[in-house]
């Protein structure tokens, strides 16, 4: 593929995946307000919060650290709109297919994490600083079953002869479900478990929520951002969500429906496409939104102590099940 | 089960009170001016009981200047003229404990259902009852 | 540190060592001691209204907590002495006390007044008073139940309570014309009768309730999330309920059976046999914690629905007020002379309204408001100790504080605030009864 082509595909991605975060915003929004028989916003909404975010004035506090405070919205934003370009779109393979694995995509996932908690230790706001470390603390929490899911099935892929197994791209076009036996099911199910619950986690929502935290540290990291700054959080988190549902879907569902159908070509495509699409959110629905009003908040200390080392065995044991059934069926 | 809640609210028409339209328009002037037209429509507000206490209706004929309703009014809401021996009410600052309709010796105050209020100027038109 | 204004020669305030405390770190510098200041409020969305509390916090636990009130003290009990109001705008000033127990004030005010001035009360006239306290204590149970979820991150609770509240306040504006602020109760009996007609309206909101209350017992008390946030939080011994005199929801879920309708009965409430409500009537060990609020106020709700069943079916025939006529009203409270105590179970605790009527003077001489919030306040230190900054909402909101209600004023000289030793203040206080006994 030539360079320009590159160029106008990552373009496409970049644009259609603001936009496609931004509705599926919208929708999580009206879907959370109808199961709490509510009107909801209209659609559009999160459209409208952003520019209105990019109308207003963005204010550095004077206790806070400014270049550390300015940058890290623009790291996070980056970080997850890149994420997008090594994400596989449906029938299409990632963009950047072949410069860089499926760990970059998890390190790209990691970094906004990190540029929010860096961002609320530089804003000088004890609120700030504190959502900063449940942050943290988060993060340390769940990267390791994430990996675990990761790892488990690259290496099974591998275990196929299939070169390069670390590979988003791959691994999508190469779904596990029919190559294991019966306990490789059962070890893929747990997989896909702990990475559902994970993917909340991801996006720091309900119960998750705690480094923002709304009601406890009224807003935590974000407390002092605003303007520009927020609207670019605001949108990284969007773009997020949308490869965080697109990394499950890319893992566990990369099925097309173009080809049962019997339909080819360009025709085949778009209906992939909104296949992808629809898949995606249905991911968000049942990951995000419906845990999200289904859940109160949970506490640092039991996220920390209590629930990751249980999310992390259940990972751990699907890595298990998975190997146990190479073992068993050669 | 919270499950089964949330999901029958989420086939279930929303309890929200659609009142005075679902969605904010762009141009709030301009949208009642087209109501005014009868180009656009408002949802009706929630009905009111019958002993509803809203704004407060004064019958000038029947009142005979006792001023008992302004002993009584906690929020000092109504005025005398004495030179007519009637009375003036400010309905912005009117708490709606009906006392002095329970005091008027001879009914000649009363409660109206009426209770959107809402105005910028304390002193516009509809906010002085005399 | 002696900080007195040489201005200050009031004659009335003994010369008392005055403390003047320094304003907490607050912010980065802060943040790298070994503990931190974490101010919360006078403005925080997880306050409903100002109060300021200042957390010194190691990691995530609390070491210590400072609370200041004062910052929405509106002197209403000053408004209602010798201010040229007469007792009938008074009694509007004490419903305005506040929002929530818009009827718990008034009929705790006009005990006070009915017992100064020895006015009688038709049965009737109190059984509708119960009617109209009970349907509050439901509506202000609920609204609770929502905020508490809310602090918890469980908006879909929120919204689940205050759905179903929307059905009880439609009851009282069916009954009283407003939602809020009913304005029912006047000295010697109401103002509105219930009529014929508007009974099945209150018996179709209760079988409403009867029906809901297994969903919100469900929703509330058999929920995994809302247990891990609720269970051994906020502790409150009931040693310490006792020792700090809390009052209501708040000392009865530390299993104190503590309920002024249980413990000196008024109105029509000895024809009901209201016994407080513990955790034990669920089958639970009282602890204390917030999840054995979150019981008692759900609880709470079904006993309120008892009382009015039993008021309707045994509604007294006969007048609501001992006063048709206003004039009459006033004429006779400017004569009336004495001293009166009223007290009431309001949905947060216990309110007591005191006061002085000399004749000849229409307004009050004396008027001392006693609100819930008052009482309990103090048993937020022990419920903050050693808990974790994601336990504050939650602990704050267990108490259902109304810090208007209860504010008292702040006092700052100079730029600083003033603390004021427990001995001046006894002293200050001698000093006004002498004053009063003039």
């Amino acid at each position: 593929m030539s360079g320009w082509a590159i160029l106008g595909q990552a373009v496409l991605a970049l644009v259609g995946g603001g936009i496609v975060g931004l509705l599926y915003r919208g929708l999580d929004r009206k879907i959370a307000a109808r199961m709490q028989a509510r009107l909801g916003p209209p659609l559009r909404q999160p459209f409208l919060d952003l520019g209105k975010l990019l109308a207003k004035e963005t204010v550095i506090p004077k206790t806070a650290v400014a270049w550390v405070f300015s940058a890290m919205p623009f790291v996070a934003a980056i970080a997850s709109f890149t994420a997008l370009l090594y994400l596989p779109w449906g029938p299409f393979g990632p963009i950047l297919e072949g410069h860089g694995d499926a760990l970059l995509v998890l390190y790209l996932l990691a970094v906004p994490a990190l540029a929010m908690a860096l961002g609320g230790f530089a804003s000088g706001s004890p609120l700030g600083v504190v959502g900063a470390q449940r942050e943290l603390v988060m993060l340390v929490s769940y990267e390791f079953p994430l990996a675990v899911v990761l790892v488990a099935l690259a290496w099974r892929l591998s275990t196929l002869g299939i070169a390069p197994a670390f590979s988003l791209g791959q691994m999508a076009r190469y779904p596990l479900w029919g190559v294991v036996g019966p306990l490789g099911l059962i070890g893929l199910v747990v997989l896909l478990v702990s990475l559902l619950v994970v993917t909340p986690a991801e996006l720091a929502k309900i119960p998750f929520d705690i480094p923002e935290a709304e009601t406890e540290i009224a807003g935590g990291l974000f407390v002092e951002y605003s303007g520009t700054y927020l609207a670019l959080f605001y949108l990284a988190d969007a773009v997020r969500t949308v490869v965080m549902a697109g990394l499950v879907v890319a893992l566990f569902v990369p099925y097309g429906i173009a080809q049962p159908l019997g339909l080819a070509g360009a025709a085949a495509q778009a209906v992939d496409l909104l296949f992808w699409l629809a898949k995606v959110f249905g991911v968000m629905a049942a990951a995000v939104t419906t845990v999200r009003v289904g859940m109160a908040r949970l506490k640092v200390d039991q996220i920390a102590r209590g629930f990751w080392w249980r999310v992390t065995a259940v990972a751990l044991s699907g890595l298990l099940l998975l190997a146990l059934d190479k073992v068993v069926s050669g | 089960m919270i499950l089964k809640t949330l999901v029958a609210q989420l086939i279930s028409r929303p309890a929200t009170n659609r009142f005075p339209v679902k969605y904010m328009p762009k141009s709030v002037t301009r949208f009642l001016a087209q109501v005014q037209e009868g180009k656009a429509k408002i949802h009706p507000p929630v009905p009111v009981p019958p002993k509803f206490r809203g704004k407060i209706a004064y019958d000038r004929e029947k009142c005979i200047g006792c001023q008992l309703c302004i002993r009584v009014c906690p929020a000092k809401v109504i005025e005398f003229k004495p030179e007519v021996k009637k009375i003036r009410m400010y309905v912005a600052r009117c708490t709606f404990c009906a006392q002095c309709v329970d005091a008027c010796p001879v009914d000649a105050l009363s409660l109206s259902p009426d209770f959107l209020l809402a105005s910028t100027d304390r002193l516009a038109p509809e906010l002085i009852v005399e | 540190m002696s900080a007195r204004n040489p201005k200050d020669n009031d004659p009335v305030l003994p010369a008392v060592e005055e403390r003047v405390v320094e304003r907490e770190l607050v912010g980065a510098e802060a943040a790298l001691g070994e503990t931190f200041a974490v101010p919360i409020g006078p403005i925080h969305p997880a306050l409903k209204e100002p109060i300021r509390l200042t957390f010194r916090v190691r990691g995530e636990r609390i070491v210590g907590v400072d609370i200041r009130t004062g910052f929405a003290h509106r002197g209403i009990e000053f408004m209602g002495m010798r201010q040229g109001r007469n007792l009938i705008q008074i009694l509007y000033l004490a419903e305005r006390i506040c929002g929530i127990c818009s009827v718990s004030h008034p009929i705790a005010f006009t005990q006070a007044v009915e017992r100064a001035a020895g006015i009688e009360v038709p049965p009737r006239a109190q059984y509708i008073r119960v009617i109209i306290s009970e349907l509050e204590r439901i509506h202000s149970h609920l609204l609770w139940a929502g905020v508490a979820a809310h602090e918890l991150g469980f908006d879909t609770l929120l919204h689940l309570t205050w759905r179903v509240r929307e059905k009880v306040l439609d009851v009282l504006e069916e009954l009283s014309g407003n939602r809020i602020d009913y304005a029912i109760p006047i000295f010697g009996g109401v103002r509105r009768d219930i009529a014929p007609e508007q009974y099945p309206k209150v018996w179709e909101a209760i079988r409403y309730y009867r029906g809901l209350l297994e969903q919100l017992l469900d929703a509330f008390l058999r929920d995994p999330t809302v247990e891990a946030r609720t269970r051994g939080v906020g502790v409150l011994e009931p040693k310490e309920a006792e020792e700090l005199c809390a009052v209501g929801p708040t000392a009865r879920a530390s299993g104190l059976r503590k309920d002024v309708r249980q413990d000196r009965p008024y109105l029509a409430y000895p024809d009901f046999q209201v016994r407080a409500i513990t955790p034990e009537d669920y089958g639970l060990t009282p602890v204390g914690d917030v999840y054995d609020k979150i019981v008692v106020r759900l609880l709470e709700v079904e006993q309120s629905l008892n009382i009015i069943e039993q008021a309707l079916e045994n509604m007294p025939e006969g007048e609501i007020t001992s006063f048709p006529k206003i004039p009459a009203l006033l004429a006779y409270l400017k004569k009336a002379e004495g001293e009166g105590l009223g007290w009431h179970e309001a949905p947060r605790g216990e309110v007591i309204h005191y006061v002085r009527l000399a004749a000849g003077e229409e307004s009050l001489l004396v008027w001392k408001v006693k609100a819930p919030t008052y009482s309990n306040l103090l048993s937020w230190y022990p419920m903050f100790e050693d808990q974790e900054i994601a336990d504050i909402p939650i602990i704050a909101a267990s108490i259902d504080p109304c810090i208007c209600c209860m504010d008292r004023v702040y006092l700052v000289r100079g730029g600083k605030e003033e603390v004021w030793p427990k001995e001046k203040l006894l002293k200050l206080s001698w000093e006004k009864t002498r004053r009063m006994q003039r």
